[in-house]
């Protein structure tokens, strides 16, 4: 698959502040990748300067195969949706998408039948000739995404759009952005700081932090196997827990708590023994059964703090003999006896799905 | 934070003031804080405008129209008229092109140096007009020094009219109404969001094609409307075609000039006024139309 | 350095045409400011012709102008004096009218705000005709009484105007904290209100007074011809003839122009793109 986009060593510096450290990025053709992290984090940095608003201190940025560092913005061929839309208020629907025809002077009747393919593909040629201000929210990022897509750029720059929508909106339209995604196969670069809309609409997500990226990897690799604590903690939820290595083999390292129990986990480069380290267990890997002694369950004790109902699901918190307080997300279908506070409690999980952080 | 404070120490305040207005704000509420200005709007600007209108159907104990009869017929009023629309909209259109300049300019600048700016675009707009006419009179007089300079560098006796003619009033009047139609459109620039250009330019618009397909048309509203304005403004001006203007650029202002102090016929002049200002209200109420119309 | 490099592209991406309006923006800035400055230089000359640069320099246009027989310096100070009572009645009536606009929400309240304001639009010689009309039954023609009518109808709206865009910045929920711990309303105009917006209202009285002073057409119509404002004398001496006195008078004009604006400027508040 060839390279739509390719960033080496970019960085951004305002005076003092650094906004983005050097910085490699590769969005492949077809590819949906997600810029996903904290407010600040430089995601917005990162996508201006590969959008030419913003010049990069240091570094160079591949554009479908040729240097686009220095182009002008409109060189770049690349496609745009904005948080608030940015639709020409003085247009209608059809002259929004058709703008960036008549910029490139399209001839009449293809940009006829092509604006009609683009709002048909967001379902929404039945307003082709109101004003932006007379639809609603997702109907106006709807045309927005359409007016992204109907030149056919080889990128498609996405900055929080769905961020001015209410939850329900924005989970139709993640879907709708995924689904066209998947059809036309366009090539996306989508920028959230919101994990659950990351994952379940990425191929592949970059997470940011402090100016970098932590961590780029598809979904399951960032949720199964964060290489950082930051990333554990910002993707899904996550329960830390103090200790020091004690024993360290190829394929398993054995780390004991300040209550003496001790946790194996997989082994990973890079730590030794007597080394103090944070342990990282997510809720939902938890359960409660406690019984079943086996070498490739790890087992801790504890006392019940309290329990929140979710509906589906419930967390219990519970306070461990090492003194941390650890949260336990199990299914509702489950009576649980133990969840009155103060009662003890056996937690119980897979060392598979225990991580070592420094 | 320290009126607060203020408020809550002193309550003798209160007690002091006890009377007549308290009394007035419990009955009238916010009312009494627009009772003053009201009263003497009405008895010091609305009864005179009706006096006006009054005294442009009313004389000597009768009611005639012959006031309107006369303007409809009479060829002075005509070229009067036809100068005052004539000048106001030259005028206005003259401002509005130079002030869209100035204010694309402004609005591009970061916002400490645009204050700047502004202090030094309305400067001239606070200055006396007299000062400005005098001006004038010096820069762009037969002697003046316009004139020397082109002579100057051309070596000839070339002498270009610049004054007491339609091109001093108008530039006269250019001068005054600029600064007026920069702020308005001024604020329709920066209302603008920066965001739609970025989007322009990315879908592949060069710099003239934002300008000319979303900055301009975006500001359009704010420009038609304060072209209008200074428009009407400039229709009312009264000192610059008298100090600046020739006999031919006589403006129905000055006809009212006229009839009071030489022909002392406050019934012609009244009718004359009553039409300025039907002239100024339809204008603007076509402003306000615009605006609403094209900002939808 | 940077921004520099930024900069530079900005221009060079936008290409020429944008580089022209430059151009002509500065030349409107400089047709707009050059009428102004002119008359600096001219009022140190010495002779009695109008020429640019003056042949000699001195002080002699300026005695002439302090000269009492001459009647400017009467004319000025009548002008001073009025101004000074027509703001002082503006700020009585405009400030609490102001705040009563932006506080209240009634029927015909947008009638009421256009006729308070419409002075401002209407052609200031109808407004100088209808004032002459009326005062001539009134026999207050001529009379600082009828010139003080007649510029507070001129300034007020103004003063109206600067007051309300003042009062939009304030946060109306410090008043009703004031309010919620027993301040009266008036209580809540002079101690909350008013202090908060001092600087706005600060600014438009300056330019309100400055309005005054310069004020032509209406003075024109009502002041007594052997008792002009300071405007009116110069109106008739540039009607009859173009005296060089004139270029110190107006020097004057302009430096107060230039106090008036850098005053307000200063009191204006920090992030606003007002004038
Ligand atoms: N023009 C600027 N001048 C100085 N610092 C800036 C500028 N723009 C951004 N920054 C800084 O760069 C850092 C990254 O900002 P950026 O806008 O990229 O964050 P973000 O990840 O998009 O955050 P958010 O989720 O809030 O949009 C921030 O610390 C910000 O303060
Ligand atoms: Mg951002």
């Amino acid at each position: 698959m060839t390279s739509k986009l390719t960033l080496h060593g970019v960085s951004k510096r305002y005076g003092p502040v650094t906004a983005l450290h050097p910085t490699d990025l590769e969005v492949r053709e077809g590819e949906f990748v997600t810029l996903l992290g904290p407010s600040g984090s430089g995601k917005s940095t990162l996508l201006k300067i590969i959008a030419g608003m913003e010049l990069p201190t240091e570094g160079r940025i591949i554009i479908n195969g040729r240097d686009a560092t220095e182009m002008p913005v409109r060189e770049r061929d690349l496609g745009m949706v904005f948080q608030n839309y940015a639709l020409m208020p003085h247009l209608t629907v059809f002259d929004n998408v058709a703008f960036p025809l008549k910029i490139r002077k399209t001839a009449t009747e293809e940009i006829r039948r092509k604006v009609h393919d683009a709002l048909k593909t967001v379902q929404l040629e039945h307003l082709k000739d109101r004003k932006p201000q007379a639809l609603s929210g997702g109907q106006q990022q709807r045309v927005s995404i359409a007016r992204a897509i109907v030149y056919n750029p080889s990128l498609v720059l996405m900055d929080e759009p769905l961020g001015a929508l209410d939850k329900k909106l924005r989970e139709q339209l993640q879907f709708e952005i995924k689904e066209l995604h998947d059809r036309l196969g366009i090539t996306i670069l989508y920028v959230t700081h919101d994990q659950q809309e990351a994952m379940s609409m990425s191929d592949r997500v970059a997470l940011m932090n402090g100016g970098r990226i932590e961590q780029i990897g598809t979904p399951r690799q960032l949720y199964f196997t964060p290489e950082t604590a930051f990333a554990a903690d910002f993707l899904g939820s996550s329960n830390f827990i103090d200790a020091t290595v004690t024993a360290r083999t190829s394929e398993r390292t054995v780390c004991r708590l300040s209550s003496g129990e001790e946790i194996a986990a997989p082994s990973r480069e890079g730590f030794s023994e007597g080394q103090k380290v944070r342990l990282m267990v997510r809720p939902e890997h938890i359960s409660l059964l406690g019984q079943a002694v086996s070498a490739d369950r790890n087992v801790l004790k504890g006392v019940t703090t309290g329990t929140t109902f979710f509906g589906e699901s419930a967390e219990i918190r519970a306070r461990l003999a090492a003194g941390s307080e650890i949260a336990i997300r199990i299914p509702n279908d489950y009576s649980l006896p133990e969840a009155e506070p103060g009662a003890p409690l056996h937690l119980e999980w897979d060392v598979r799905q225990t991580h070592v952080f420094a | 934070m320290q009126t607060m404070h203020a408020l809550e120490t002193n309550t003798t305040i209160g007690k002091a003031h006890r009377g007549r207005i308290p009394i007035m704000i419990r009955t009238l509420g916010f009312g009494t804080f627009l009772l003053p200005l009201t009263v003497f709007m009405l008895l010091v600007f609305c009864v005179p405008l009706l006096g006006v209108a009054r005294a442009s159907f009313y004389t000597n104990g009768t009611w005639t129209l012959s006031a309107y009869r006369e303007f409809v017929s009479g060829a002075l009023f005509h070229r009067a008229l036809i100068n005052t629309l004539s000048i106001g909209f030259m005028t206005g259109l003259i401002s509005v092109i130079c002030g869209y300049f100035v204010a694309y300019h402004l609005s591009r600048m970061p916002q400490r140096k645009r204050r700047l700016y502004i202090i030094l675009v309305m400067l001239p707009f606070w200055t006396s007009i007299l000062v400005k006419s005098f001006a004038f009179t010096v820069l762009l007089g037969t002697n003046g020094i316009i004139n020397q300079a082109l002579q100057a560098i051309s070596g000839t006796n070339v002498v270009v009219p610049m004054i007491f003619n339609r091109a001093g009033v108008i530039i006269g009047m250019a001068h005054w109404l600029i600064p007026f139609s920069v702020l308005p459109i001024l604020s329709s620039l920066l209302s603008q969001d920066k965001a739609l250009r970025d989007a322009a330019e990315v879908m592949g618009a060069t710099g003239m094609q934002v300008f000319w397909k979303v900055t301009f048309p975006l500001s359009l509203p704010g420009v038609l409307a304060s072209g209008l304005m200074a428009s009407v403004i400039g229709m009312g001006s009264f000192v610059t075609p008298s100090l600046l203007g020739g006999r031919q650029d006589l403006m129905m202002a000055n006809l009212v000039d006229f009839y009071v102090r030489e022909a002392l016929d406050w019934r012609m002049a009244s009718a004359i006024a009553v039409v300025l200002i039907l002239l100024a209200l339809l204008i603007l109420s076509t402003a306000a139309f615009v605006r609403t119309r094209l900002s939808r | 350095m940077n921004t520099l490099h930024q900069s530079a592209k900005a221009t060079s991406r936008l290409g020429r045409p944008i580089s022209a309006s430059v151009l002509i923006a500065w030349l409107v800035y400089l047709f707009l400011i050059v009428p102004s400055l002119i008359v600096v230089p001219m009022s140190f000359g010495t002779s009695n012709e109008l020429v640019f640069p003056p042949q000699q320099w001195g002080l002699d246009l300026y005695a002439k102008a302090l000269d009492p027989a001459q009647g400017w310096l009467s004319a000025g100070g009548r002008s001073f004096v009025l101004g000074l009572i027509a703001t002082g009645l503006a700020l009585m009536m405009g400030v609490p009218a102001a705040y009563g606009l932006s506080r209240t929400n009634f029927f015909g309240q947008k009638a009421l705000s256009f006729m308070l304001l419409s002075p401002i639009f209407a052609p200031t010689i109808v407004v100088a005709l209808a004032l002459y009309l009326y005062f001539a039954t009134l026999h207050i023609n001529g009379s600082m009484l009828g010139l003080v009518m007649g510029h507070a109808v001129i300034i007020t709206p103004f003063l109206v105007v600067t007051t309300l865009s003042g009062l939009k910045h304030l946060d109306r929920n410090i008043e009703n904290a004031a309010m919620v711990m027993g301040a009266t309303q008036l209580q809540v105009f002079f101690r909350v209100v008013l202090p908060a917006i001092k600087g706005p209202v600060l600014s438009g009285s300056l330019f309100a007074f400055l309005l005054s002073f310069d004020e032509v057409i209406v003075s024109w119509f009502i002041a007594r011809s052997d008792q002009p404002t300071l405007p009116v004398k110069m109106y008739s001496s540039i009607q009859w003839e173009v005296s060089p006195v004139l270029a110190a008078i107006s020097t004057f004009l302009v430096f107060i122009t230039v106090i008036v604006s850098l005053v307000s400027a200063f009191a204006q508040p920090e992030n606003t793109d007002g004038f």
